[in-house]
């Protein structure tokens, strides 16, 4: 049976700029939101908007992540025709290559593709905290009669040279493409996420592997390619909430941004529109007698009996009596013993921070870093961790970090 | 074939003790009772089977029993969803000369046929009122070691007065065991004993062809009750042996005892000890975490995911989704799913069952000897 669309995934992405906390694992994989990791909001979304076949191109570091996706039940992706199926590169009679790029990652699996004899593909990026229906992105698409669609979101102007931009004209239909402009001529960003036509993305995928100056990018040789033989090209505005969470601060802030429901516009709590994880499968949290918590998100699993505002807890995070947690994000497992001080920061899993050590701080003037402690780290008791340092070797008694 | 389970399949009867709850089993049964903030009372028996490498359990459902169909679907949870074995719900079978099954006698010999195709050699038998991480391969170890016919786990405590206040007549009969060593030389039922007693967990490990002899024989005789008319006439051929449990366990035998039973797991070692034997398995539910709000101030709670919390909250267990709005105060309550306490409410020693609504400013005060209940879906 054909499908109508199907969904390709990059998640092969190293998340070079998270570092402590992509060391061991692929950037789709970083725990987010106190349940979740990055990877839920796309596959959630597929689920939620009908896609049922989703194909998960992976590469680096993929063990936490197949381990994670397992065979797609979270999702109710476990189908028998379709569901979600992950990619890595493999070796073929002609041999072997890793994916060169994400145009070249979808090319080596036109094969899978075409199983599913679908009429679109819509690529998705395994980076972004993003809730979209996709249906309403396809049924754009379908409406403009295009060969290609690309998501949109509108940025500040002064902000628009960090992004690829797309110039379009009245009716949505793309001009123009501009990466990174000094001169930014528009200021509709491309979130990389993309609808093509089967056969359209076919023709330039097989088009891009033949030329061998290539990068076998989407941004830097398919669209240019699209454009330049005027294909029917458009721009959907998506005005959703959308982030792309590559770097410390901006997952710090992504995280903050979900104590905030009311005014960022991220809604974990919508049941119409459900993100799905894999379970923890602890049981409940506990508060203790003596603890204070003040707007905060906490999972299963935690036990409470310090202080904590304005924190995210993962599942089965220990603060002991007397610790104090503020402006954190504290991922599972992680112990924080008594009277330490964790303040705008990001703690990986399996971390345990000392008796009265120090990690982070609040915000001073210009000093605004997240410290960030990468996974399975050791901080000793009374060390002290600065708020610019990116931890991922344990850290002594007593010894500072900066 | 190798060996990575534990040669035993697993029976469960869910209905067992119903009568003792009148107002939690309106509309469920004894085994999808909510208890400790996101689970059945059937998890964990089930669980700690599944951890002990139980891979084929059947549950002998008698009535009520769509809650628990719904909890348990295929399985899937527990791990139970398998091609050889797995989880086996069996309903009961009208016939005329069948009638719903009394006890455990009767709901064996519906499961006769079932019974005699099956390959392991063990079968552990257990009901679902009492929340315990039971190492099942320890006891089938005794059992095994102590050459009984039949091994029956029991824990040494005073009886509840609930099950003394019981009717002598009534269905749900409980048993207190005299041993000799470990041997039972005395099943007694329904005793008023005071003082510490071996209180049977109704709990057994029997060999499968055994167990089909005796079903086949006492059913014939019209029997009923497998301890009464069984075990208890035949203390003497039959090797009864006792295993004592020394684990956390937590028995609900009225509202009283579920109630303190759900407050005695706000004390972290009292938790730790419930669950210090693996994972407890549940329906998974997709609940985002639980979010306190600015103005929030809660002290001693547990809470289960998915709660929005505004109000005040002391001394509290919250099942998974209960929204509290600001204002309200919440004390020493068990409130389960989705239950919503509207602001102003104050309310303090009460249990909600599910999807429950407590009006703006309405007031409820229990003690803590009687709690104030409120029926599922009602609101105040």
């Amino acid at each position: 049976m054909a499908k109508e669309m199907i969904a390709m995934l990059l998640a092969g992405g190293q998340g070079s700029r998270l570092y402590a906390l992509t060391q061991n694992l692929a950037k789709p994989a970083v725990p987010f939101g106190g349940k979740y990791r990055i990877i839920d909001f796309p596959l959630s979304n597929c689920v939620n908007s009908g896609i049922d076949t989703v194909g998960i191109l992976t590469q680096y570091q993929p063990l936490v992540l197949n381990e994670y996706i397992g065979n797609g039940q979270p999702w109710d992706l476990d189908r028998l025709h379709g569901g979600v199926h992950v990619l890595p590169p493999y070796q073929r009679a002609s041999g072997s290559d890793w994916y060169k790029g994400t145009a070249n990652a979808i090319y080596q699996n036109i094969s899978f593709i075409e199983r599913y004899d679908p009429e679109y593909v819509i690529i998705l990026s395994g980076d972004q905290i993003c809730k979209q229906d996709y249906s309403d992105f396809l049924k754009f698409h379908k409406e403009k009669g295009a060969e290609f669609s690309v998501a949109v979101m509108e940025v500040p102007w002064e902000e628009a040279s960090r992004f690829g931009l797309m110039v379009t004209d009245e009716n949505d239909k793309i001009t123009e493409f501009q990466e990174k402009p000094k001169n930014p001529k528009s200021n509709l960003a491309s979130m990389g996420i993309y609808i093509f036509n089967w056969d359209i993305l076919k023709k330039y995928l097989e088009e891009d592997e033949a030329d061998p100056e290539s990068e076998n990018d989407f941004g830097n040789n398919i669209i240019p390619n699209l454009l330049r033989d005027e294909r029917k090209m458009y721009a959907y505005r998506f005005s959703g909430y959308w982030k792309d969470v590559g770097t410390i601060s901006s997952l710090w802030e992504a995280n903050m941004e979900v104590l905030d429901p009311e005014h960022s516009g991220i809604d974990l709590f919508d049941e119409e529109w459900k993100i799905y994880s894999r379970n923890s499968g602890k049981t409940g949290h506990k508060i203790g007698p003596d603890a204070v918590v003040e707007n905060s998100m906490i999972t299963d699993g935690c036990r409470i009996n310090g202080n904590v505002k304005h924190s995210i807890l993962f599942s089965g995070v220990k603060v002991e009596a007397g610790a104090e947690v503020e402006d954190a994000v504290v991922m599972g497992g992680t112990t924080i013993k008594a009277g330490a001080v964790v303040k705008h920061c990001i703690v990986a899993e399996n971390v345990t921070i000392g008796e009265n050590a120090v990690v982070g701080a609040m915000p001073d003037g210009e000093n605004s870093g997240v410290a960030t402690v990468g996974s399975g780290v050791y901080v000793g008791d009374g060390a002290k961790v600065g708020p610019n340092a990116m931890v991922s070797n344990n850290v002594k008694d007593g010894e500072e970090q900066w | 074939m190798v060996n990575s389970n534990i040669d035993a399949l697993g029976i469960i009867f869910p209905n067992s003790y119903d009568d003792l709850v009148p107002e939690l089993v309106a509309d469920r049964l004894m085994a999808s009772i909510p208890f400790a903030g996101r689970y059945r009372m059937i998890d964990f028996i089930l669980s700690s089977m599944v951890n002990c490498g139980i891979d084929n359990v059947s549950v002998i459902v008698r009535k009520n029993y769509h809650s628990l169909l719904d909890h348990l679907g295929a399985g899937r949870e527990w791990d139970l969803t398998r091609k050889n074995g797995g989880l086996n719900i069996v309903p009961p079978f009208a016939e005329k000369t069948v009638k719903v099954y009394n006890g455990r006698v009767e709901a064996l010999a519906s499961i006769l046929g079932f019974l005699k195709s099956q390959k392991e050699k063990y079968v552990i038998m257990a009901d679902a009122n009492v929340a315990a991480s039971f190492d099942f391969g320890a006891f089938l170890e005794q059992h095994i070691e102590s050459g009984a016919d039949v091994t029956v786990a029991y824990t040494e405590e005073e009886l509840p007065e609930s099950f003394k206040n019981t009717e002598i007549n009534s269905k749900s009969l409980y048993y207190t065991l005299d041993l000799d060593g470990q041997r039972v030389t005395n099943i007694k039922i329904n005793s008023k004993a005071s003082g510490v007693q071996n209180f049977s967990m109704n709990i057994y490990a029997i060999e499968r062809e055994t167990l089909i002899d005796q079903i086949s024989q006492a059913f014939v005789r019209g029997y009923v009750y497998y301890e009464r008319d069984i075990l208890s006439p035949h203390l003497v051929t039959l090797n009864v042996q006792g295993f004592k449990f020394e684990g956390y366990s937590a028995r609900i035998s009225d509202m009283k005892s579920y109630f303190d039973e759900n407050m005695k797991l706000l004390d972290e070692n009292n938790l730790d000890a419930l669950f210090d034997k693996g994972q407890i398995y549940t329906k998974i539910r997709d609940d985002n975490p639980t979010r306190y709000k600015t103005g929030s101030r809660v002290k001693n709670v547990m809470a289960a995911d998915g709660c929005v919390i505004e109000g005040d909250v002391e001394n509290c267990i919250l099942f998974r989704g209960v929204k509290i709005k600001s204002g309200a105060k919440v004390r020493n309550c068990v409130l389960m799913q989705d239950t919503v306490v509207e602001s102003g409410a104050d309310i303090d020693y009460v249990i909600t069952d599910k999807n429950v609504v407590i009006s703006e400013n309405q007031k409820l005060q229990g003690t803590d000897s009687f709690q104030v209940f409120v029926e599922k879906g009602k609101r105040v």
